[in-house]
């Protein structure tokens, strides 16, 4: 009995200061707020969460700088995986009492949070998840992720029109959902652009070894290669291709387009044409600081999941300064308003579902880096 | 293209045959497999890498390294993760399968600490010579490659056969208890068993790394589940059916990949070991089952 | 009733959901049969709840009800021609067997969707928090927030398919198939000599394995709200052997156990996650060597029986 009255006291008093500290904020000038970030630390797509997470740390230590809006970030592991990324949810919006999430890394996770944010109403934004459906989940999720959905026709129109592309072969990783869902747009926009598909070839992550796939790819001598794969496996699939003496076009989708597959595929990587929001070496002053930072921060060029991440985070306090408050239900409102931001992805707004509205660019690796494809 | 897929089967045929040696080793003396053993392979590869990609060192160094590093990796794990099992009474093969899971888990994620996720460029000096016989065209690695695995192959099994510690060895994978018996110091036979049977795991890993010129800290748990299923569809315990194993699933897998789904690669693997079991349960060369081996 | 976190119900609730899972593995290993292939009968009843309530608008519980008997049914097919293999042999058969079903849950795209998985399940909690709505009723009127009823609901269906799964089971334990399990375990042979029906109470164990590991496979399903080939993968099936094999392999509060504290543990130590899979790894092989019949061991209950009234809670 005692041991309860004692425990009853001790919430009591932290609920109190818990209560006054509240009061306090609301006296000062700059805007307080805690905001949730689920990241994929450990485990092996770390490598994308690694550059979300940073690039938010980044961009949280701009905006505290500034002083008008204060942030204080709460970061979760969710490993990637759906059960890890919704008890990070919870913990976060029950337990932290965050304002708003960033995150999940991965679309399968954020099917798994989304509706539990959703229905605790708390603004959620992927910076990385572009599977179909994920902003309409529900009113409160959100995403800055250009889809596969509008980079890739713009890629492969592009190429086709350029090199005079009639024969196509498709890869795609099939057991991962983003290259899958990548692989459906790729589909859908060659048979569009009435390309002849001769063949579809399949791997899985992990795999070393493409030799299989690409020979026989090589066989039916198509015009170019649609590949739909993130980086890790996109370079040394590259690689592999090249070394093979199949030199023909590779359009790439989302997960193409990072510094990262020119580091792993070299040479090879020459001639890769991807549709990006991200381009590192515009010439554009926020751009070039924003590089410039990040490499100086952490030693590596800023990817596209950094950008994304980097954006998403300043889209989130932006709105955070109109809404005027850490009130999670005003701060949606703000979000859903976002018009016309001008951030190192370009101008970016939310569509009426909450979803990108961004131009991409379209760029081919020539000498060794990304250049605008035209 | 027949050729062409043909060697890269060979290719990839000898490699696993190399992983699954090590597992058949171990499972024939110690009756237990070694869930870490994929993990083992994959350090080696990277060991591999270090010291030809970042110390510049040539190719034999790499392997000798390799060896080296897989041997005492085995060697702890015997030591720390098998031995105490044995001597405890009442400790079932659970134990020893669980006991190397723990550790699989453990390397896995150390090796994630240390080399990070991405995939690692493996250079070998002479990756880009090729022969071009007719209209096939033969990289000199590929003939490295099946020349060291032809090697090991016949070494093993002769050393097995003719020499001393080699029968030594085969009376332990028979019957523990008499060989000890007889004169064999068994606690000696299993160290040197698990410590061969990682090193082999080592020189696959610096193959995988020359075949592929790419390695990741998952190659290990690919590699591990395909080695059980070569072991289980060769024959656990059989030299010759980890050899046969490993190739016919490097060339199965190959062929469905050219000439049927490849989306179903991965899971041939695992239909070969349901129908083996199905069919002729102790594997193409394993031994007739007397009694539940457990 | 500020005190009732949705978070740690949702914890609770994988706890739960994972001593089913334990259980399930548990059952097989009590006939001394290793099955390392409940990932794959687990997605078996997750798929099946899924997809028949997303594409056919089937309510929850026949969903759920649907999964367990399709994954029970499974078990029986792969039960039987498993009957001649032991040990090791059946442990890599049954693994196997899941990383085809898994294969096929990938490349089978126009049942399952493929990787990308079949997203927006009706969740159990929501569901009946709509469910109760449409009557008249409303969480405020007992205290709770909407989250917190939706998150205090799962938790206690959970609860009761937990203590339904664990109180059959004790029973069975003490019955006469439970006494068969057990002689088949000890010694095969002896059992089938002593007229005991083997390949019945085999196969038994094996889809009565199978269909709890579907039962949980569906509620996960209707908690998480989005299931994927990804959710099943070996790593999977040696978390579920591991609940068992840890908790206590020789008692049914062993695996619930073992689930408990295997779920709470990581959850609790995200401080050092980084670090997590590697205590994990080091953990499993410590505990090997110094109690592998895992913490819960029938000579610990009689410990804990004895001294009774003193023990707190």
């Amino acid at each position: 009995m005692k041991r309860n009255v004692r425990l009853f006291a001790v919430v009591a008093c932290a609920l109190f200061a818990f209560v006054f500290m509240g009061a306090e904020n609301a006296k000062g000038e700059a805007i307080k707020a805690k905001i949730g970030v689920i990241s994929y630390i450990t485990g092996q797509g770390a490598a994308y969460g690694e550059a979300i997470t940073n690039s938010i740390k980044l961009a949280r230590d701009e905006v505290n700088a500034k002083g008008e809006v204060l942030i204080d970030l709460k970061i979760e592991d969710s490993s990637g995986k759906q059960e890890q990324a919704l008890a990070a949810a919870q913990k976060l919006i029950n337990s932290e009492k965050v304002v708003a999430i960033i995150g999940p890394t991965l679309s399968n996770e954020m099917f798994a949070a989304g509706p539990e944010a959703n229905a605790s109403g708390v603004p959620i934004m992927g910076t990385s998840t572009t599977a179909k459906g994920i902003p309409q989940i529900g009113k409160f999720v959100f995403r800055n992720a250009l889809p596969e959905s509008q980079a890739i026709p713009a890629a492969a129109g592009q190429a086709v029109k350029k090199y005079n592309i009639k024969k196509v072969a498709l890869l795609y990783g099939n057991d991962d959902a983003f290259t899958k869902s990548g692989f459906d747009t790729m589909k859908e926009v060659a048979e569009k652009l009435k390309l002849n598909i001769v063949t579809i070839q399949e791997f899985q992550k992990g795999q070393a070894d493409y030799k299989a796939q690409l020979t026989k790819i090589a066989s039916l001598k198509p015009d170019a290669v649609f590949c739909s794969a993130l980086y890790n496996e996109g370079g040394v699939i590259l690689a592999q291709a090249r070394k093979m003496g199949l030199k023909v076009p590779f359009v790439g989708g989302n997960g193409f387009n990072s510094p990262k597959v020119i580091e792993i595929a070299k040479d090879a990587a020459e001639g890769l044409i991807v549709a990006t929001p991200w381009f590192g070496e515009k010439k554009d002053p926020k751009v070039q600081s924003f590089v410039a930072k990040y490499e100086k921060a952490y030693g590596k060029k800023p990817d596209q999941f950094a950008a994304q991440a980097y954006d998403a985070f300043h889209i989130m306090t932006n709105a955070l300064k109109a809404a005027g408050t850490a009130d999670r239900a005003k701060l949606r409102d703000a979000l859903a308003a976002t018009k016309n931001f001008q951030g190192v992805l370009g101008q970016f707004s939310f569509d009426a579902e909450r979803d990108v509205v961004m131009a991409p660019n379209v760029l081919i690796v020539k000498g060794g880096k990304f250049t605008i494809f035209n | 293209m027949f050729l062409e897929q043909l060697i890269n089967g060979i290719t990839l045929g000898s490699i696993y045959a190399i992983v699954a040696l090590g597992y058949t080793l171990v499972f024939g003396v110690l009756d237990i497999i070694n869930m870490a053993h994929g993990e083992i392979f994959m350090f080696g590869a990277f060991v591999g890498l270090l010291i030809v990609s970042k110390a510049g060192a040539p190719l034999p160094v790499a392997f000798l390294g390799a060896i080296v590093v897989t041997a005492a990796m085995g060697l702890l794990l015997e030591r720390f993760a098998l031995r105490p099992l044995r001597t405890r009474p009442g400790a079932s093969h659970l134990a020893s399968l669980i006991s190397t899971i723990g550790v699989s888990i453990l390397l896995e994620n150390v090796a994630h600490k240390i080399f990070g996720s991405g995939n690692h460029l493996f250079e070998t000096p002479f990756a880009e010579i090729s022969f071009t016989i007719g209209p096939v065209t033969v990289y000199l690695v590929q003939v490295v490659i099946l020349l060291i695995s032809l090697f090991l192959m016949v070494g093993l099994s002769l050393w097995l056969s003719r020499t001393r510690a080699g029968k030594a060895l085969r009376a332990a994978a028979e019957n523990l208890e008499t060989a000890g018996l007889l004169g064999v110091d068994t606690n000696r036979m299993i160290t040197a068993t698990v410590v061969i049977a990682s090193a082999m795991g080592g020189i696959a890993g610096v193959l995988v790394g020359m075949a592929f010129n790419y390695i990741n800290n998952q190659i290990g748990l690919s590699m591990g589940l395909k080695g059980l299923a070569i072991i289980i569809f060769g024959g656990m315990g059989s030299v010759y059916g980890a050899m046969a194993g490993g190739l016919i699933l490097g060339l199965s897998e190959t062929f469905v990949v050219a000439y049927g789904s490849s989306g179903y690669r991965d899971a041939i693997a695992f239909v070969a070991i349901i129908v083996i079991l199905l069919i002729k349960p102790q594997g193409l060369f394993g031994q007739a089952p007397a009694e539940a081996r457990r | 009733m500020e005190w009732l976190n949705p978070y740690h119900l949702q914890v609770a609730s994988f706890v739960l959901i994972n001593a089913i899972l334990g259980v399930s593995i548990y059952v097989t290993l009590s006939t001394g049969q290793l099955s390392l292939g409940n990932a794959g009968f687990m997605s078996v009843g997750a798929y099946t709840a899924a997809l028949l309530s997303t594409q056919h608008q089937v309510p929850i519980p026949v969903g759920i009800l649907a999964g367990s008997l399709l994954a029970g049914a499974a078990g029986i097919l792969v039960g039987i021609p498993s009957l001649r293999l032991s040990g090791v042999y059946l442990a890599i058969a049954t693994l196997g067997f899941g990383e085809v079903i898994r294969a096929v849950l990938i490349n089978w795209e126009s049942l399952t969707g493929g990787a990308v998985g079949v997203p927006a399940i009706p969740q159990m909690g929501r569901v009946t928090l709509v469910w109760a709505r449409d009557r008249g009723f409303s969480p405020e009127s007992l205290g709770l927030q909407s989250n917190q009823f939706i998150s205090l609901t799962v938790f206690l269906i959970l609860l009761l398919g937990t203590i339904l799964t664990v109180a059959f089971f004790l029973r069975l334990s003490r019955s006469r198939v439970g006494r068969a399990y057990a002689a088949i375990r000890l010694d095969e042979s002896a059992a089938s000599a002593a007229g005991i029906p083997i390949t019945y109470y085999k196969v038994l164990a094996f889809s009565q394995g199978a269909l709890l590991s579907g039962f949980a496979g569906a509620l996960f399903a209707h908690s998480t709200s989005f299931v994927s080939p990804g959710d099943f993968t070996y790593h999977r099936a040696v978390e579920i052997l591991v609940f068992a094999v840890f908790g206590g392999s020789l008692h049914i509060y062993g695996p619930v156990f073992g689930a408990a504290f295997l779920t709470v543990v990581p959850e609790a130590l995200r401080a050092v996650s980084d670090y997590r899979y590697i205590l994990y790894g080091i953990l499993l092989v410590l505990m090997m060597v110094f109690r592998p019949q895992g913490v819960i061991d029938p000579a610990l209950l009689r410990r804990f029986r004895r001294s009774g009234k003193g023990t707190p809670a």
